[in-house]
């Protein structure tokens, strides 16, 4: 029981901590905030239920006024604006990248960056790309188009999911809900 | 941790947080439901609210990270041939976010959670409320505690290499993250564990 | 049965021996567990405060398993090594009234009880203070004080001085001495455990020397200096 809550709970702050990193290299030259890789290691490390709670606590606390996405913005403000659908998708982006990660025998590299890219970018998309489309007043096809400028950032953090999924498996074996 | 309410007091710190909150809901499904012409009221509302409070610059400030935004979606719509309607969406936008700030900076974290646990109430057989607000007391004391662990990590990172931080130190946080739950699991254990 | 009992108690942590056949029974006001490092000092800790199962054994603190949390969070609380692995709120006030929160005293007078704690102690000012802004000293002794609000018989402290200046460790210990609770403290230097009436030695896992200090110390001192001079560094 303590131990389902606490780490729900540091997953939640670690989603707010990635965000406050100021600058990652991603490995392409491009710094880019790492909130969404918080969102997928949710997924990978704590599985389906209690990845998708971290990410519901996140975004709750970020809700009633605290400043914990990347540049310091909160409030009820931002699921007012285009980026709101990424938002509401993240937690069910972490579930569905849980509930793939909990099929596998084992933890892999390849693996987990399908199970990143499948919830982290898909299941994402899927809820950013109409939120673009409702609040910009842009038909769904343009508004994909539109968001298709991120998604290369965001296969980069996939592969870094991977990468940190793995060597945590592998540093703390047990752990790792897979 | 700092929260994004607004330290200076004002007439509406005193209303109640169910209050505000159910107007903003009234307020954002009517920005919808009208024309478009009526955001630029509805933007209007908080603008006014805000310069006879006293908060003008501190609600501007927030916009900031709005702006390229808008400035994106008015530009593609332009390119398409729809400018007013791009107008109008923006505009529709900017007061939506606008409003929800001045609640956001009018109400404080302990009114706002009080609203939110009652709104959870209905979860209780699920996630005791008493747990849902452990949970957040939690979350608020180890945000600066990782944040404060990833600064020590890059520190030490610069102190050894000329390269940018990569991905170790996305590791070593989240292993840190990982520990911690479990020194915390047995903390709360220690003292009686959860109800 | 009053006292801590353990019968017998073995720990194996992941196929791995921690602990093996310790057989004590502590009533003492003041005892001390010395050790190297890794020797399983704060194992034998975590057992009595139940965190962990003995893998074969029994445990049992004034008469109750530890299992049973109820009866353990009056006779017992652990104050942890590092203090940043013990605070659970992000405000003073709610850290140390949590305790007795967890004891069933309503949150309204928990709040005040600790607030009186606090302004006994000459900090009424810590009050809203955030915990993370706290030096590592004042943390610890946050620590202790919600520790001491709950009122346990014993307490456990895991080497509590590690981590302190020279001012902020002899305030610590006489404001240590004076409770009235039984001690048992955990530290790897044998100065800190002088005045107990009981001193504990363990060696990898197994008690090696129980007794008054007078008889524990000098020897402990002695092989530790024999180590620390053998020139072959391979158990650092
Ligand atoms: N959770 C654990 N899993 C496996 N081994 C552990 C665990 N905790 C401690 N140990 C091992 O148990 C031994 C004793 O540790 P500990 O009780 O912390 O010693 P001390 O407090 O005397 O330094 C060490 O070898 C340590 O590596
Ligand atoms: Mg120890």
């Amino acid at each position: 029981m303590e131990r389902s809550l606490t780490r729900i709970a540091l997953f939640a702050a670690l989603i707010a901590a990635l965000g406050l990193i100021p600058k990652i290299d991603m490995g392409i030259g491009v710094p880019i905030t790492a909130q969404t890789l918080g969102v997928m290691l949710c997924g990978t490390i704590l599985g389906a239920r209690n990845g998708a709670l971290a990410v519901l606590l996140f975004l709750a606390l970020t809700a009633l006024g605290l400043p914990l996405l990347s540049g310091g913005r909160g409030g009820i403000g931002v699921f007012t604006s285009a980026s709101a659908g990424f938002l509401i998708g993240w937690p069910i982006a972490a579930f569905v990248t849980g509930a793939l990660m909990g099929w596998m025998k084992e933890v892999s590299t390849a693996g987990t960056f399908n199970a990143a890219v499948a919830g982290g970018i898909g299941v994402v998309y899927l809820f950013g790309v109409p939120g673009i489309a409702l609040v910009a007043g842009k038909p769904l096809v343009e508004a994909f188009w539109g968001s298709m400028v991120f998604v290369p950032g965001d296969v980069v953090k996939a592969g870094i999911c991977a990468l940190v999924t793995v060597a945590v498996a592998r540093a703390r074996p047990g752990l790792v809900q897979a | 941790m700092l929260t994004l309410t607004s330290s200076r007091h004002t007439a509406l710190h005193d209303w109640s947080a169910g209050g505000k909150l159910a107007g903003l809901a009234v307020f954002s499904v009517a920005l919808f439901a009208l024309p478009g012409l009526w955001s630029l009221a509805g933007l209007g509302l908080p603008l006014a609210a805000t310069l006879a409070l006293g908060l003008f610059p501190e609600w501007l400030r927030l916009f900031r990270p709005l702006v390229w935004m808008g400035l994106v979606i008015l530009a593609w719509h332009g390119l398409t041939g729809t400018a007013p309607e791009g107008l109008t969406a923006v505009l529709r936008m900017f007061a939506a976010f606008g409003a929800a700030n001045l609640v956001t900076m009018t109400t404080r974290l302990t009114d706002m959670q009080a609203v939110f646990l009652w709104l959870a109430r209905p979860l209780a057989p699920v996630i005791p409320p008493a747990r849902l607000a452990l949970a957040m007391a939690l979350v608020i004391r180890f945000v600066p505690v990782l944040a404060l662990r990833a600064d020590q990590l890059s520190q030490a990172w610069r102190a050894r290499s000329p390269r940018r931080i990569g991905w170790p130190l996305v590791f070593a946080i989240t292993l840190a993250a990982l520990d911690d739950a479990e020194h915390v699991a047995e903390a709360l254990q220690a003292r009686g564990g959860t109800e | 049965m009053s006292g801590i009992h353990l019968n017998d108690v073995s720990l194996s942590l992941q196929g791995k021996p921690i602990l093996t056949g310790i057989d004590l029974h502590l009533t003492e006001a003041r005892i001390g567990l010395i050790g190297r490092n890794g020797s399983g000092k704060t194992s034998l800790l975590r057992l009595m405060a139940g965190l962990v199962a003995p893998t074969s054994g029994r445990v049992t603190v004034e008469g109750a398993s530890p299992t049973d949390r109820k009866a353990l969070l009056r006779s017992l609380g652990i104050l942890f090594q590092n203090p940043d692995h013990q605070i659970l709120f992000p405000t003073v006030i709610e850290e140390l009234s949590f305790g007795l929160i967890q004891q069933g005293v309503p949150k309204a007078q928990a709040q005040a009880r600790a607030r009186d704690a606090l302004t006994a102690e000459g900090r009424a000012h810590w009050e809203k203070a955030a915990t993370h802004t706290l030096s590592q000293g004042q943390r610890q002794y946050l620590c202790l004080l919600a520790l001491l609000l709950m009122a346990p018989r014993w307490l456990l402290l895991d080497e509590p001085f590690a981590a302190l200046d020279l001012p902020t460790e002899a305030r610590l210990r006489r404001r240590l001495d004076a409770l009235p609770q039984r001690l048992i403290t955990i530290s790897h230097a044998p100065a800190a455990v002088e005045r107990c009436d009981r001193v504990l030695w363990l060696e990898q896992g197994r008690i090696r020397a129980d007794g008054p200090p007078a008889q524990v110390l000098p020897e402990f001192r002695a092989q530790m200096a024999r180590i620390g001079e053998a020139d072959a560094d391979t158990d650092l």
